[in-house]
């Protein structure tokens, strides 16, 4: 690639000529290939989404096939499948990828893809770094799970307690990759805040006050403002932690007079508010499907706002309870009781809010609304199990055995990943251009409640009967034989309804190609929000013109009038609505190389830190260079075919770039043009 | 639509079976850590249970309510078709103000209502009760003194095992980390003896990482936390018997076979018991004579096997093992050879009904005998029946986790396991004895 010329001074005068050759900067910037190159340099939302997807289900299947390898160990007493060390890798991996790297990047996906179109917007707000949190997270991703390959995983544990994360009593470089592996996808996780809150806040159309914004939006909002307060925190403690190990640090050292429950405090104050991080974006998905499925406005609307709102607050306030047996002492044991009780509130007014959009509905139960519907009850399971726990006398007899194993499966499997299964069916023609197929839908949905159920249902009573977590075997005679037994046949119940799920998209595909790929129209379902206002798949540019909002569910209010006896009568089919995608004339922010390549020295720098400093310098030669060129980075690929706009040229300054497209060229998508986003991305 | 498919009577079907099986192992014995019902043996584990017990029938009913409306809703509401027509429309409600806040305000309510009971139960799980007792002890000067026992326990953690220690001196335990108290008056490994009927505190700590000590037939967890003591916790236990529980803080490699059993015995035998345990192991005179001469520092060779037990205890096993009047001459020193810095005192390994960590017998339960095999693998390959790290931690610490596999010959292995049958209770010593390892059997 090229040397870093000495940039051009900006708005220079007439002398700084830029031309074709010789752009601004010295990177010339990646052009369409119409390759699989493109996406390594994409900054397109869309593409990033579906890599962020893509991502998380190439580590949920290997976060999978951990839990199935836990499920044989215990099936029968004195398992002999795994070794104890072995063991205790496979379930802190098992954790720390369905959590960090499946969830998290899940719900991202969702964030990505939709949120600029539920708000009708051009782009996020930075392109460039939205490819950057992607890059970063995947490669984290990789980082954390090469140290498979490279003498084993951690093992102590995903909250990772100190002091038994400490050389002394994990000398393996488990727990190493574990804590530079968090704290890269936390960057990824911080990035992703920052753009979806400024794309959120600042590029909404004219008439889309707060107040108007679909509920996925709003919740994911409400997410992305936790992440960026809660990942500082654990990065904290990761940052104390690797310094420990590393550099003989004495943060968590008790011989040296530490305090162990430092990490706890930070890893909590972190890990309950990321309990709301994973399970607000499906809280989102269900209060997007439940309304179109039952073909009513969500019930309560402000309520369903104000309660995901609430949660963000209240979630700040509960993270002792994680502790209540660590010794915190009665008083703050009592607090901690008390606001975790009150936590329910919210989450039920959720619960009830849908049961009321239910009622009265025309309901179509296709694969999306069993799914969501699945969520309402199933995640109503998680929750009152989770108020059995905020009562911390019980909570004595409770924490640490399989009944919180259930409580918390309940909520993220039967919460979070149910709720993104639904998010699949629903958006599917939206992104893909083709729906998925609904008998194999129901096949999928069908075994993965029923294996659910069947896996976590029993973890209650094995906890009530005693079972701690964590263990890697347990004896016969304690009562524990049959269930765990039942849970073992359930999970491989679970992998096989994730299986028709990979089958599904295989079997809908070909079909779909051998029908001559039927656009699926853009509003396959009669939905309510934006997004289904464009073309299926997405156009690249997402909207032809800019959409003025004057009504939640916009879109709907479109097709839908009330005559004078209060009933709904069509006013215009979607077709006549939607916008088809036509407009060619539009400009887009260009590729770069950069956040890949930024991305990229992280792995690089941390693989340094374990295994020998020298590497951290190219590394970090990589990381300044990307920064660097970054920086210096043309705002647009100067040999992009503009000529459509009828520009001979680019103006030296990045607002004139802005301001000086005129004819036909949509430029205030949003309240910020997409081509200021992209120089300052 | 409306009426059943075979597919879906077959899944109703299924979860109806499921459900009863569920109902069933409710019920199920035999689990005894179970923290429900028959197995429950101490006020706190049941008050907490009875409490638990109640909002759990709230629990169901809210969940069945809203699988009710779901259901319901599923059966009446829904539509057969796959799109909708155009005229096809539900009544638009959108809102309605006072159901929001009617039943924002109801989970409020009834959450408040149950916040008040938790508060009580909780302030009561930790209040303590002063009931001191009097027992007689042995002075250290070979005297006997009467205390006022004010029942508490120091509990330490260590990888994989549980130190019980006992002090009756005048000492502020609550105050001080476990590296700074004195010797405790009677320091035991797995199995805590306590008197029954009594509330006893726990001071609980650690000498590593974190574990968590609990009982679940008599009281919830407390968390042992390295250098801090934890907030008084108590247990108390109604009936003699023994009471299983299991280190429920991951605690590293052996954390599953970290295990431990609290016997609660009447007054009068956990009298019988200090007095036992506050007495050195007995030897017979000619072996008392060969002590002596190993501690004045000659080398002396042992005449029989019992004294070549003591030699190879001595050079093998005293660098970290205490065994009173056998290693008095010797300070171990664990904290050399060993992370955690603690291994057992073996004084009174015999009146013991539990090893490693609480996964093994010291009796076999059916016949009462010793268990010469189980300990004997122990002392041949510690590993083979509780993971450890037989490795040093690292290139510049030497230190090992878990009891290292010495190389012992068959020979010395038989002679030890001898040894420490010696230190079982005498003849006619300890009443409740057979009781205890009856009851030490998990099936």
């Amino acid at each position: 690639m090229a040397i870093i010329d000495r940039p051009l001074a900006i708005g220079a005068g007439d002398d700084a000529v830029e031309t074709v050759d010789r752009p601004l900067g010295s990177i010339t910037r990646p052009q369409e290939s119409g390759t699989w190159r493109d996406w390594l340099t994409t900054v397109d939302h869309k593409k990033i989404g579906i890599m962020y997807g893509a991502a998380a289900m190439f580590f949920f299947v290997i976060g999978g096939a951990e839990a199935l390898l836990i499920r044989l160990q215990l099936a029968t007493p004195n398992g002999t499948l795994l070794s104890p060390e072995v063991y205790n890798q496979v379930f802190t991996m098992h954790g720390v990828t369905m959590i960090f790297l499946v969830a998290m990047p899940m719900g991202a996906a969702f964030a990505n893809y939709l949120l600029p179109l539920q708000i009708g917007a051009r782009d996020v707000a930075f392109p460039r770094l939205n490819a950057l949190s992607f890059w970063v997270f995947l490669f984290g991703g990789l980082f954390l799970n090469s140290a498979w390959l490279l003498g084993g995983g951690a093992d102590g544990g995903w909250f990772n307690y100190a002091p038994n994360s400490t050389v002394t009593f994990s000398p393996s470089h488990g727990i190493d990759f574990y804590a530079l592996g968090l704290q890269i996808t936390g960057v990824a996780s911080l990035v992703g805040a920052i753009n979806l809150i400024t794309t959120v806040l600042n590029m909404r159309p004219k008439g889309m006050t707060l107040m108007r914004m679909p509920i996925f939006t709003w919740m994911n909002l409400v997410v992305q403002f936790l992440l960026l307060f809660a990942v500082p925190v654990i990065s904290v403690a990761l940052f104390e932690l690797t310094f420990d190990r590393l550099f003989d640090a004495n943060f968590f050292n008790t011989e040296a007079g530490a305090d162990p429950l430092l990490w706890q405090h930070l890893f909590w104050i972190f890990g309950h508010p990321e309990v709301y991080i994973l399970i607000l974006p499906s809280f989102g998905i269900v209060s997007e499907v439940i309304p179109v499925f039952s073909r009513k406005p969500i019930f309560g609307y402000s309520f369903m706002v104000a309660s995901g709102v609430a949660i963000g607050f209240m979630g700040w306030g509960v993270w002792a309870h994680h502790m209540f047996v660590s010794g915190i002492g009665p008083i703050s044991v009592a607090a901690f009781s008390l606001s975790t009780m009150f936590i329910a509130v919210p989450t039920g007014v959720k619960i009830l809010n849908w049961l009321a959009t239910i009622w009265g509905g025309k309901l179509r139960f296709n694969t999306a609304m069993l799914f969501a519907v699945g969520v309402v009850s199933m995640f109503t399971i998680g929750g009152l199990s989770g108020v059995t726990h905020s009562i911390a006398p019980a909570d004595t007899q409770q924490t640490d055995t399989y009944y919180i194993v259930a409580h918390f499966h309940y909520v993220i499997f039967g919460g979070t990943l149910l709720g993104f299964f639904s998010g699949f069916y629903f958006w599917w023609p939206k992104m893909f251009g083709y729906k998925l197929n609904e008998k194999l839908g129901k096949t999928n949905f069908w075994l993965q409640i029923v294996g659910f159920n069947v896996t976590f249902g029993p973890m209650h009573i094995l906890g009530l009967q005693g079972m701690s977590r964590r263990i890697d075997t347990y004896d016969a005679g304690f009562g524990f034989e049959f269930w765990n037994l039942v849970a073992t046949v359930g999970a491989f119940i679970i992998a096989l309804g994730i299986a028709f799920f990979f089958v599904n998209v295989a079997v809908s595909r070909r079909q779909w190609i051998a029908a001559g790929k039927p656009n699926p129209g853009p509003d396959p379902w009669d939905a309510r929000s934006l997004e289904w206002m464009t073309a299926s798949p997405t156009p690249i540019h997402n909207f032809d013109e800019e959409i003025t909002v004057d009504a939640p569910d916009e879109f709907w209010h479109r097709k839908y009038g009330y005559d004078t006896e209060g009933n709904v009568v069509r006013k215009a089919t979607a077709e006549e609505v939607a916008q088809d995608g036509s407009n060619t004339n539009v400009h887009l922010p260009s590729p770069s190389y950069f956040p890949i390549l930024l991305a990229l020295s992280m792995p690089i720098i941390s693989y340094g830190l374990i295994y020998s400093l020298w590497l951290c310098i190219p590394g970090g030669m990589l990381l300044v260079y990307s920064m660097v060129g970054w920086i210096f980075e043309h705002p647009d690929d100067p040999n992009a075919a503009h000529d459509d706009h009828g520009h001979d040229d680019h103006g030296d300054a990045p607002d004139e770039l802005a301001a000086g497209d005129d004819e036909g060229e949509l430029v205030g998508v949003g309240a910020g043009a997409p081509e200021t986003e992209a120089t300052n991305g | 639509m409306n009426r059943l498919t075979p597919s879906t009577r077959k899944v109703v079907r299924f979860l109806a079976l499921l459900t009863a099986a569920f109902v069933l192992a409710a019920c199920a014995d035999n689990a005894p850590l179970d923290t429900r019902g028959d197995n429950l043996q101490g006020p706190e584990a049941r008050d907490i249970e009875s409490f638990l017990r109640w909002v759990l029938w709230i629990a169901y009913a809210v969940f069945f309510a809203v699988l009710g409306v779901t259901l319901y809703a599923w059966k009446n509401f829904r539509i057969k078709t796959e799109d909708y027509e155009d005229d096809e429309f539900p009544e638009q409600i959108s809102h309605n103000n006072t159901l929001e806040i009617a039943w924002t305000a109801a989970p409020a309510i009834l959450l408040a209502i149950i916040a008040i009971f938790t508060i009580g139960l909780h302030q009561s799980l930790n209040s303590n009760s002063e009931n001191p007792i009097t027992l007689d002890v042995a002075d250290g000067a070979g005297g006997a003194t009467t205390v006022e026992w004010e029942p508490e326990i120091v509990v330490v953690g260590q990888q994989w095992w549980w130190e019980y220690q006992y002090h009756f001196g005048d000492v502020d335990l609550v105050a001080q980390r476990v590296e700074t108290l004195p010797n405790a008056d009677i320091t035991t490994a797995t199995q805590m003896v306590i008197p029954v009927g009594m509330e006893i505190e726990l001071e609980i700590t650690s000498r590593d990482v974190i574990h968590s000590h609990w009982i679940p037939s008599l009281n919830g967890k407390r968390d042992a936390v390295p250098g801090r003591q934890s907030a008084p916790w108590k247990i108390q236990a109604d009936e003699p018997g023994v009471y299983f529980g299991q280190c429920t803080e991951f605690c590293g490699l052996s954390h599953s076979r970290m295990r431990m059993q609290v016997v609660a015995l009447p007054e009068a035998e956990f009298q019988e018991w200090v007095t036992a345990q506050m007495q050195g192991l007995e030897l017979s005179p000619e072996t008392a004579a060969y002590v002596a001469e190993l501690e004045a520092g000659a080398t002396v060779p042992p005449a029989n096997a019992e004294q070549r037990a003591i030699d190879t205890f001595r050079t093998k096993c005293a660098s970290c093992h205490v065994l009173d009047g056998v290693t008095d001459g010797i300070v171990a020193r664990p904290e050399e050879q060993l992370v955690s810095g603690a291994a057992p005192n073996l004084t009174h390994f015999a009146t013991r009904t539990t090893f490693a960590g609480g996964i093994r017998n010291v009796y076999e339960t059916d016949t009462g005998e010793f268990n010469r095999n189980d300990i004997a693998q122990w002392l041949r390959d510690p590993a083979s029946i509780k993971a450890n790290f037989t490795e040093p931690v690292s290139e510049t610490d030497s230190r090992l986790r878990g009891m290292p596999n010495l190389g012992l010959t068959t020979e010395e292995v038989d002679d030890l396991v001898s040894l420490l049958e010696m230190t079982a209770p005498q003849e006619g010593e300890f009443e409740m004895f057979e009781f205890i390892i009856e009851e030490t059997g998990v099936e």
